[in-house]
Formats: C-alpha cells, sequence, structure tokens
C-alpha cells in the first residue's frame, strides 16, 4: 500500500542519496523522454495515413489478441492456482513446479512450435489452416499463463483459511468460494500478472507477424521498416507509451479508491484431500497447462536436436551460452539494485519523490524492445556527438554497456513487481520501531527488510534473467561486433525457415531457465510464501 | 547534472580508447547465414584480415548506422534486398565502389547504375504450383494472378514481408499506378486465405491441399528440398517450379540481389574493397553457391545442381534501385487493395 502523506521534494534540502537517486533516476529515463520530445518534432504524413487507412484495423485485432490471451491465461493461470492451493493429493509439488516453468519457453519458439507441430509436415499432418489470431491467441496464453498462475499461487495462500472458513459456513461451495470471495480478494494480485501478460502480447513481433496476424506493433514497424518512416514509429511508440500509462494509472487510481486490506493470513490453510470423483477432474484441470504449454513444446525441441545431433557445433553453443548468460546476468543484478533502491528510499521516506520515480522507471516496459534500443541509440549518440574529437563507438565493452543500459531501461518494471509487492506487505512499524532504536536507513534494510524480503529478491533477480535471455530485439541491434547470444541465434535459424536446427540453442535457453524457476521455486517453498 | 554527464561520458571515453586499430573489417550484416561464416573464415585465412559482423534488421542498422554518423565503426553495409541499399544510398550513408576488378566480376544488369553497391548473390521471387492440380500451360506471368481462373487457389505471404513489397515495387515501376491498384485488388480476390506464414508454409498449404499455387523465393524451395525432414521433401516434390513472364516480348522474372554497401566513412576502406573482391570471385561466388540456394552475380559461376534443374530463366532487367524507389507506393497499393 502506498502511502502519499509524503513531504514535498526540495531539491536544495536533499539528501546527497536523494541526489544520487535522481542521477540514476534521470540516466535511466531520459532515453524514453528523449523519445516522446522527438516525436513532437517528427512529420506527421505517415502518422495521418496509418490512422486513415490501417490502424483501426490494427487496434481491433490487437484487443482481440490481447482478449483471447489474457482468457486463457486466467483460466489455465487461476483455476490450477486454486486447485493447488487447497488440495493434497499425489504429485502436487511436482505438478506445482512444472505450472511455472512454461515461463522458460520464449513466446516465439512457443509459437514457431506449434505452427510446425500443426502443420501439414508436423507429425500429424494436418490439413486443416491452424495459422489463425484464435489460435495464436492460445498458444499465447501457454506461454504467459504463469504470470497469472505464480500471482494467484501466491495470493490464495495468503489469504489464509479464515476467509474459507467463514465461507463455507455460509455454505458456499468451493467454486462460489472462489468467485465470491477468493477472486476479488486477489483482485489487485491478479490484475499485476494480468498486466504483464497485456505487455507482452502488445510487444509481440515475430510470433503475430508469421500468423499475418496485425497488431499495433506491426504498424510500428511497418512504418519504420516499411514506409521507411522512423519519425512515424516514434510517435507511434509515444501514443502506445501514453495508452499504458493512462490504463496503468486509471486502474491503481480506481483500486486505491478500492483497495481494502484483507486480514493476513491468521492460521494455516489446511489442504483438504479431495474425493476420488473430483480427483480426476483435478488432475485434468492441472495437466492440461503442463501437457499443452510444457510438455509438448519442450518434446518438440529436444527431438528436433536428436535429429540434428551431426550438425551442432559445442563450442559455439557453449560461447554463445556464456555471451547469454553473463550480459543477462549483469543486467539483472544491475536491475535488482537500482529496483531495491528506488522502492526502498519510498518505502522508508514515504516521499512523493521516490513514488513519482517508481512509477515512470518503469514505463519503458510498455514500449516494444526495439524502439527503446532505437531510442538509446539515438539518445547515446546525440551525447557522442557534443564531443566531435573522440568517438565512444567501436569499441566492444562501450556497445556492451549500452546493451546492458537498454535492458535496464526495459526491464525495470519486470524486476520492481516482486519487489515491490514485497515490501508493501510489512508494515510501516518495522521502521519507525527501528528507527527509535537509532538505526540508520541503511542498518534497517540491512538487519530487517533485507532478511524478512530476501526470497522476493531472488524472485526478481530470476525473473528479469529469465526475460533477459530470452530478450531479442534490443540484442539484435544494440549488440557489439561478433557477439551472438542463444536468443539470437535461435532467431536467425527459425527466421530463414529452419527451425529445427534452431532447437538446439531454444532448447538451452529453456533448460537454463528451468533449472532457475526450479531453483527459485524450492527456495519459495522453504520460505513462507505459500505456507503450504 | 552536467557533472554528472561529463563523468559518465569521461567514462565511456576511457573505454574506447582502448579500441585498437588492427587488421580488420567490419560488417553491418541483414544476412545471416552459415555459409557467410564459412566466406569471412576463408577470407581471413587468405588474407590474415579478421572479419567483424553484427548481424540485425536492415532498417534497424541503417538506423544505427545514421545515429553513428562520421564515427560509425562499420565499413560495409550487406541486406538481401536492393531496396534497402537504395533507402542506405537515400540517406547519405555509402561512398561509391569504384574498384574495376569488383565490378567486371558481377554481371552487368545487377549493379547499381550509380555505383553505390556491389551484388553477390541474387534469387528470384517465382512461381510454384501443385503438380496433380495445376497444369503448367495455365501459367505465364504475375499479371495473369490476376485472372478469375485463380479465385481460391492462390497463396502468398504477408505484405509486411519484404520480398512481398520488392515484388510489388517492381510490379508497381513497370506498370504502374492504375493497372497495379486493380492488378492488386483482382490477386487479393482470388487468395485462398489471408496471407500468413513464411514462404515455406506455402508450399506446405498447396501439399496440404489449401491452394493450387503461390508465389515464393527461390532460395527458399532449395531449402525445403533439401530439408532433413521427410515430410518437407515430399511437400516440395508435390509442386514445380515456375518462373514467370519468360515469353519473348515479355520483361522476365522479378529478381532481387544480395549486396554490399560501402559506408560513407568507412575506417577500413582497403579492406573492405579486399573483401568484396573476393566474394565476387569465382572461388567465393562458388562457396555461396554451393552452400545455399542463391543465384550467383558473377556470370562465370553456375548455381547449384538443384537451381540448375529448374531450369535457366530471363531476368527483368528493371533497374533495381526502383525497389526501394517504388517501396512506398507499393504498400499504400497493399494498404488499399486490403492485401494484409
Amino acid at each position: 500500500m502506498i502511502k502519499q502523506d509524503g513531504s514535498k521534494f526540495d531539491l536544495k534540502r536533499t539528501r546527497f542519496l536523494d541526489k544520487v537517486a535522481l542521477l540514476l533516476f534521470a540516466i535511466i529515463f531520459f532515453p524514453i523522454l528523449f523519445l516522446l520530445v522527438i516525436s513532437l518534432f517528427q512529420k506527421t504524413e505517415s502518422l495521418k495515413y496509418l490512422f486513415e487507412n490501417l490502424l483501426l484495423d490494427y487496434t481491433i485485432n490487437t484487443i482481440y489478441l490481447i482478449g483471447i490471451t489474457s482468457f486463457f491465461s486466467l483460466i489455465l493461470g487461476i483455476i490450477p492456482a486454486w486447485y493447488i492451493s487447497n488440495y493434497k493429493f499425489t504429485g502436487r509439488r511436482l505438478i506445482d513446479l512444472i505450472l511455472y516453468l512454461p515461463l522458460a519457453i520464449p513466446t516465439y519458439i512457443m509459437a514457431y512450435s506449434y505452427s510446425e507441430i500443426l502443420s501439414f509436415t508436423g507429425p500429424f499432418n494436418f490439413t486443416y489452416d491452424f495459422l489463425k489470431i484464435e489460435v495464436l491467441g492460445i498458444i499465447l496464453a501457454f506461454s504467459l499463463y504463469p504470470y497469472i498462475y505464480s500471482v494467484s499461487r501466491i495470493s490464495f495462500s495468503l489469504l489464509g483459511s479464515r476467509y474459507y472458513d467463514i465461507s463455507k459456513n455460509l455454505g458456499l461451495s468451493g467454486i462460489q468460494t472462489l468467485f465470491r470471495v477468493v477472486l476479488p480478494l486477489s483482485k489487485p494480485a491478479i490484475f499485476s500478472g494480468l498486466f504483464l501478460v497485456i505487455m507482452e502480447v502488445l510487444n509481440e513481433y515475430g510470433a503475430v507477424k508469421y500468423f499475418g496476424v496485425n497488431t499495433y506493433t506491426i504498424g510500428i514497424f511497418r512504418s519504420w521498416n516499411s514506409m521507411n518512416d522512423t519519425g512515424a514509429a516514434i510517435q507511434l511508440s509515444s501514443i502506445l507509451l501514453f495508452i499504458v500509462a493512462f490504463l496503468f494509472f486509471t486502474e491503481k487510481y480506481f483500486n486505491q479508491k478500492k483497495r481494502f486490506s484483507f486480514l493476513k493470513n491468521s492460521k494455516l490453510l489446511s489442504l483438504y484431500r479431495p474425493e476420488k470423483s473430483r480427483l480426476f477432474l483435478i488432475y485434468l484441470i492441472c495437466l492440461v497447462p503442463i501437457f499443452l504449454a510444457f510438455i509438448v513444446p519442450v518434446f518438440f525441441n529436444f527431438s528436433n536436436i536428436f535429429s540434428n545431433l551431426d550438425s551442432i557445433d559445442f563450442e559455439r553453443l557453449f560461447n554463445l551460452t556464456l555471451n547469454s548468460f553473463s550480459v543477462s546476468l549483469i543486467a539483472s543484478v544491475f536491475i535488482l539494485l537500482f529496483s531495491t533502491f528506488f522502492l526502498y528510499n519510498e518505502k522508508i521516506s514515504k516521499s512523493k519523490f521516490y513514488y513519482y520515480i517508481n512509477q515512470f522507471i518503469s514505463l519503458g516496459y510498455s514500449i516494444p524492445g526495439a524502439v527503446v534500443a532505437l531510442a538509446v541509440i539515438m539518445f547515446i549518440t546525440s551525447l557522442d556527438k557534443l564531443n566531435d574529437e573522440i568517438s565512444i563507438f567501436g569499441n566492444f565493452y562501450v556497445y556492451l554497456l549500452i546493451l546492458v543500459y537498454a535492458y535496464i531501461i526495459r526491464f525495470m518494471a519486470v524486476g520492481k513487481s516482486p519487489i515491490k509487492s514485497s515490501l508493501e506487505k510489512h508494515p510501516d512499524s518495522y521502521d519507525s520501531s527501528a528507527k527509535n532504536l537509532g538505526l540508520s536507513n541503511f542498518q534497517i534494510f540491512k538487519k530487517i527488510y533485507f532478511p524478512i524480503n530476501k526470497y522476493s529478491f531472488f524472485t526478481a533477480l530470476t525473473l528479469v534473467f529469465i526475460d533477459l535471455m530470452k530478450e531479442l530485439p534490443i540484442t539484435l541491434i544494440l549488440r557489439p561486433f561478433n557477439f551472438d547470444t542463444l536468443a539470437t541465434q535461435t532467431y536467425e535459424f527459425a527466421v530463414e525457415e529452419m527451425i529445427p536446427l534452431s532447437s538446439i540453442y531454444s532448447s538451452v535457453i529453456i533448460l537454463i531457465c528451468c533449472i532457475l524457476l526450479t531453483t527459485l521455486k524450492i527456495f519459495l517453498d522453504k520460505s513462507d510464501v505459500f505456507r503450504s | 547534472m552536467k557533472n554528472y554527464i561529463i563523468l559518465l561520458f569521461s567514462f565511456l571515453i576511457i573505454f574506447s580508447c582502448q579500441e585498437n586499430k588492427s587488421n580488420e573489417v567490419n560488417i553491418y550484416s541483414k544476412r545471416h547465414y552459415q555459409v557467410d561464416i564459412k566466406q569471412y573464415e576463408n577470407f581471413e585465412k587468405l588474407t590474415g584480415i579478421k572479419v567483424n559482423v553484427i548481424k540485425a534488421g536492415d532498417d534497424e542498422l541503417l538506423e544505427r548506422l545514421k545515429n553513428e554518423g562520421k564515427n560509425s565503426p562499420a565499413d560495409l553495409f550487406v541486406t538481401v534486398d536492393a531496396g534497402k541499399l537504395q533507402k542506405g544510398v537515400e540517406m547519405g550513408l555509402f561512398q561509391k565502389i569504384t574498384s574495376d576488378l569488383i565490378n567486371s566480376n558481377v554481371s552487368d544488369d545487377l549493379k547499381d547504375v550509380n555505383g553505390y553497391w556491389i551484388p553477390i548473390t541474387y534469387r528470384a521471387r517465382l512461381l510454384v504450383y501443385s503438380n496433380e492440380r495445376v497444369n503448367i500451360s495455365e501459367l505465364s506471368t504475375y499479371e495473369d494472378l490476376a485472372n478469375e481462373k485463380w479465385k481460391g487457389r492462390l497463396l502468398v505471404r504477408s505484405s509486411s514481408n519484404a520480398y512481398n513489397q520488392a515484388l510489388m515495387s517492381s510490379l508497381y515501376a513497370n506498370l504502374g499506378e492504375n493497372a497495379i491498384n486493380n492488378w492488386s485488388t483482382a490477386v487479393v480476390s482470388n487468395f485462398a486465405r489471408d496471407p500468413k506464414g513464411n514462404d515455406r508454409d506455402q508450399v506446405k498449404a498447396i501439399a496440404a491441399g489449401q491452394g493450387d499455387i503461390a508465389i515464393v523465393n527461390s532460395y527458399y524451395i532449395g531449402l525445403l528440398l533439401s530439408s532433413e525432414k521427410q515430410s518437407e521433401v515430399e511437400a516440395g516434390k508435390s509442386v514445380s517450379v515456375f518462373f514467370p513472364n519468360q515469353g519473348d516480348d515479355q520483361r522476365g522474372t522479378h529478381i532481387n540481389i544480395s549486396g554490399f554497401a560501402m559506408t560513407k566513412n568507412a575506417p577500413n576502406k582497403e579492406n573492405a574493397m579486399k573483401l568484396l573482391e573476393y566474394l565476387t570471385s569465382v572461388e567465393a561466388q562458388n562457396t555461396y553457391v554451393n552452400n545455399s540456394y542463391e543465384y550467383p552475380a558473377n556470370p562465370m559461376v553456375m548455381p547449384s545442381k538443384l537451381v540448375q534443374s529448374w531450369g535457366s530463366f530471363k531476368r527483368d532487367t528493371l533497374d533495381l534501385n526502383a525497389l526501394g524507389i517504388y517501396r512506398e507506393d507499393a504498400i499504400k497499393v497493399f494498404d488499399k487493395t486490403g492485401w494484409k
């Protein structure tokens, strides 16, 4: 919960730490601001053309696709989470774990795998044309539902048994309890997951292009790549950013009014043993997403590896893995540090200054990666042109730095969200008591906030790392010479219609991300997050 | 605030000072094929010049090049579409390539009339048709795809695809605005389904019976026929290749090149020249055709056996810069006539 009783921000009286925060915020936010500002100075002809001819169609497609993916993500996320959170059955812990794992599969790999499986030359020789917007929506939901599943799991477990007991006494059935009591209470959490799903759909490019679905993002690239009008692409991205920001803040505003805190987990939720007849249903509901969203695509990719074993260059595979791993790790550590720094300062100072920093710094997530990359290039090169004598370009490490910089701008939102929800759970009385004991802010962090939130830090690190392992457009544009990653290599084969050869690289991404998610899950199970 | 920016800036400069100007050549590449890696390795063995590559989309790379300005480390830009090379020329990013040797290595009609870029390979955007349901006598030209006999039978990918945009640009240049609008409207009404998928998918759709003819790139037919997957090879064998517009009074089949341009401030110009000389030479051109299904730009070299089996054909000799010049008009035709 955000309190905004905050004192006014006054630059002259700021502490050193606040200056650092302001500088850091400026560095991270400048390219976005730069993009917004230059979008005002572009020609509007192409924009007008797009508005008149295409944008209506593109917008309808986008909303329809978001609708389908959101619907299926909610179904695939919430219902299994409900049963896993409430019932005890054989294999429950393993099923719980695997339900998270589709997060390890990049959406474009999910889409390419399925389109190959469902094609005429696939294992079933389908003659039906599956390349349809509805099918795409469902395939995207396969790789995005874990965002809903994870927040639902945490929320359902946090509610504790008191609500369940009351609704049971009132004579509500299990499903009635879910819809009338649990879901309304979990709305903010589920919405935060849904927000990520929507952002991912909005920014999807490879899969929508392949399926011939013209979304808003396609419009951005159409003006940039086909109409040769970078200006229009920048304008469209700025508009997108405003729409997302508007939705984001409106939701916040309304939820703040409606926000009520629920009683914390007073009593542990006890798990029921389902009757035999219901057990079958539970297995069915939990195993369907596992089968479709995990086993099928993984099996497809692994079987491709075995049929192309002789063409694998292991040395290259190792190098690319190392590249992906190191650049993702560096960027995710930075993102973790920065998010923690901003969020903790907001928590401890309760000032509006940090509140706004935290709101604005997430906006990078709302625009397509390629446009973030473009903004960064434009911003950095305009700095470079200030000094004509020496150029910063050409050096491997400079580009690596720029790449990490762009990652940070784009993925701050992903790192922030678990830390934020974890920090919000703790009452402010902790820090006032600690302050009374004479502890400094840093000591409070070290002694109180770090230990009680360490799982959320680990969660943030893992989620960002996984997103970066899968990241494609920024890496493609901003990478240094001779720098390939697993994602770029996967893409290069896939786009040249050589999916089987790409499988070894995508499988390594999937494998590494699965290992991380499993580790994370084991850690979280030990913590009190799930209380079960 | 200003101090901090200067601090950051000097930090970057310190990094960049470690730069060592060595024996190398830097390429921004839209091409990302295995054969390219082989070519650059061979070149390095031969000359000791190291080839550094950044691979990304061509529009993105042009934008990067433009913003880096004269400080860009790139010497060469390579892409698979003459239209994008023309775009780069228009943006003022390139310098002319004047080497006689390079110019004499490649066919005249594939070259840039203004001398800004050099072709290395080319591909044809041709027709494939179902062996079962189409008789070769039914096929003739691109223009004929507007004929009602193809209603519900024609397959093609979306208008977001650069190859389709190049084809439409060439038709626009050849036929003019009015004719092309009518043509595109009729073609759209002949579609067997909404445009989608990649080139391979169009062939598979014919094999699956979803349509009878498709517009595809010669390169991908080669890939499909040499696939490791038996089902793909069979799908490829269920169709035949047809080069449109081959009649005596007709202009020939639409082609597009892969080509290199040299950046305006190429820091390693000499090395870049050497690389282009090498890539257009008979030796390197043979490497191209033996490791991919492209046609060689050097007339002394023959395409791969598989590609040769489709027969030789007459190329449309339209100035390939038209593929860039008419791009925006072509897009508007797509949009106006509902080609998704």
